[in-house]
């Protein structure tokens, strides 16, 4: 295990300054996530045009280093991308926290993988993997305009 | 025993815990278990197992021997009247849960009110929570002030006309304050009022005597004072044990059973249903005479001294901030670290074998009332150090220096 691989600079760059951090304007779709047992919430907010780009996206919410940093990183990779786009970015993400070694979508840039890739820490880490990941599901149930809160805690 | 060597005795602190040396400050969650509790149970299991108070086989008879030797020991450390006063539960939650059943049953009446505390670990307030919905029980709570105490004159003022129950903490697994319970229930019991104590943190740290604290019911978490899982004790007033109906049904609790009528068993028998976690009782009385081996006394003067110290150590920690400063307070010391997630921190305190815990340690109406979603919390146990509290400093210098804070 290696803390630094998991605390990198840019973690806690974007933990302590988060991107797109409160509520958009004229969103017109979002969802909240929970994890109540360690405190991590989170608000996703999007505003989708009609050709389901999505225009603007932001979240509120609080929680460790790495829901933040997970959070402001996805929001910021977001916005442009079109909703298949976006759902495909989603289940990348969640494979390479999962298993995958490394992103493969090609809806991403090389710059905005290794980005990304910076969460890739938290792998060894099996009691944050939930951190990392509740703001993206919590992006897939804004899509839906769910109402029910996303968990990924048990 | 002498308190300085006891952590030889722990078998647990020769292992390396990823490469490190364990410096367990969880003891308020759980504690770990001396060389001798687990040796009981393995010698239990292996060489005198059966189970207790049926067969008249020779192994059925020492069991149910052994089993009630424990009770004897737990009636003699809690100094309680009657052995019959002691009923074993699978923790202190059932034992909670068990008197608000009982009460739900046949003492609380629609209308009735509880007074419980901002203090109280969920299972001292949804096994209340149940009689809610159930009976139409109103819930008050008692607040906590600044120093993360709840004092005898905010009890008093918060006791109505209506109120039935008092159930309260002994000990706070947050912010450490130690209630004045004897005098809580000196006062309740002016007012005919039952009190109610969740002994989880207070049986493993504090000397203990039913007979003078006078409280009507008492929870005991046997995992925190060395024992085994799966264990807990209710000390009831026999009067109410008496009085009250059983909690559930089954093997052991009953008398007479027919088609058309049941009577039930006498105490301690009426309350303890079905086959009982045997091998823990009796393995519990190892760690009641292990902690009276090294003497409850020289506990409290070591754990005190150590929370002292810890408290000096962190108070002088920029960036560190300690959660209640109570002016009675046990071995609990909570803190939040400005600006880094209580997650974050556990985190980095575990990569240098430093268990702490994370979250809102069951309490969230105090974690709401702080205005904070979550605190890390360091607790102390017979086992600890200074040196342990200084590597718990250091381990924060360290997650200090990872979130560049000064």
């Amino acid at each position: 295990m290696n803390l630094k691989e998991l605390y990198q600079e840019i973690i806690l760059e974007h933990g302590k300054n988060p991107r797109n951090l409160g509520k958009t304007d004229d969103f017109n779709k979002d969802a909240k996530g929970n994890n109540p047992l360690c405190g991590d919430n989170v608000h996703v907010y999007l505003k989708l045009n009609g050709q389901k780009i999505v225009e603007d996206i932001s979240f509120e919410g609080s929680g460790c280093a790495i829901s933040m940093a997970s959070a402001s990183i996805m929001t910021d990779l977001i916005k442009g991308k079109n909703e298949n786009e976006a759902k495909e970015i989603v289940e990348d993400f969640l494979q390479m926290i999962k298993e995958n070694p490394e992103l493969k979508s090609e809806y991403l840039q090389d710059d905005e993988k290794t980005k990304l890739m910076c969460l890739s820490g938290v792998k060894q880490y099996p009691m944050r993997v939930k951190c990392a990941t509740l703001s993206w599901h919590t992006l897939v149930s804004a899509f839906e305009n769910k109402k029910e809160e996303v968990k990924t805690e048990n | 025993m002498k308190i300085e060597n006891i952590k030889k005795e722990f078998p647990i602190f020769d292992e390396k815990i990823q490469n490190n040396d364990l410096v367990y400050l969880d003891s308020a969650n759980s504690s770990q278990k001396p060389k001798v509790v687990a040796d009981r149970i393995n010698e239990f299991y292996t060489k005198q197992f059966s189970n207790v108070g049926r067969s008249v086989h020779y192994l059925a008879v020492a069991a149910t021997n052994l089993y009630e030797n424990t009770r004897s020991s737990v009636q003699k450390y809690i100094n309680a009247k009657d052995k019959n006063e002691i009923v074993f539960t699978k923790g202190a939650t059932e034992a909670l849960n068990l008197v608000a059943n009982i009460l739900g049953q046949n003492y609380l009446n629609e209308g009735d009110e509880i007074l419980i505390t901002e203090l109280e670990h969920h299972s001292n307030y949804v096994p209340w929570h149940f009689l809610r919905k159930s009976k139409n029980i109103k819930i008050n709570f008692a607040e906590m002030n600044e120093d993360g105490e709840v004092t005898l004159e905010e009890i008093e003022k918060k006791i109505t006309p209506k109120t039935k129950v008092i159930a309260i903490t002994h000990l706070s697994n947050v912010t450490g304050a130690i209630l004045p319970i004897k005098e809580i229930t000196d006062l309740a019991h002016s007012k005919g009022i039952l009190v109610v104590i969740d002994g989880c943190q207070g049986a493993p740290h504090l000397k203990l005597n039913m007979q003078d604290l006078d409280c009507d019911f008492y929870a005991i978490s046997c995992h925190k004072m060395y024992g085994p899982t799966g264990l807990g004790v209710l000390y009831g007033k026999k009067k109410w044990l008496e009085e009250l109906p059983p909690y559930q049904g089954g093997g052991g609790m009953i008398s007479e059973v027919k088609k058309d009528s049941i009577s039930y068993g006498e105490l301690p028998n009426k309350y303890e249903a079905g086959t009982m976690a045997t091998a823990q009782v009796i393995a519990f009385d190892e760690s009641i005479k292990f902690m009276e081996n090294i003497g409850i006394e020289n506990i409290m003067k070591h754990e005190a001294d150590l929370v002292e110290y810890g408290q000096e150590l962190l108070q002088k920690n920029n960036s560190v901030k300690l959660i209640g400063s109570p002016k009675n307070k046990g071995g609990v010391l909570s803190f939040t670290l400005k600006g880094v997630h209580p997650h974050d921190i556990a985190t980095i305190l575990d990569e240098d074998g430093v268990a702490i815990r994370a979250g809102h340690h069951c309490c969230q109406i105090l974690h709401d009332k702080l205005n904070i979603p979550a605190s890390a919390r360091a607790s102390v146990g017979i086992y600890n150090t200074k040196d342990d509290l200084d590597k718990l400093n250091d381990s924060i210098n360290n997650c200090k220096k990872i979130f560049n804070l000064k």
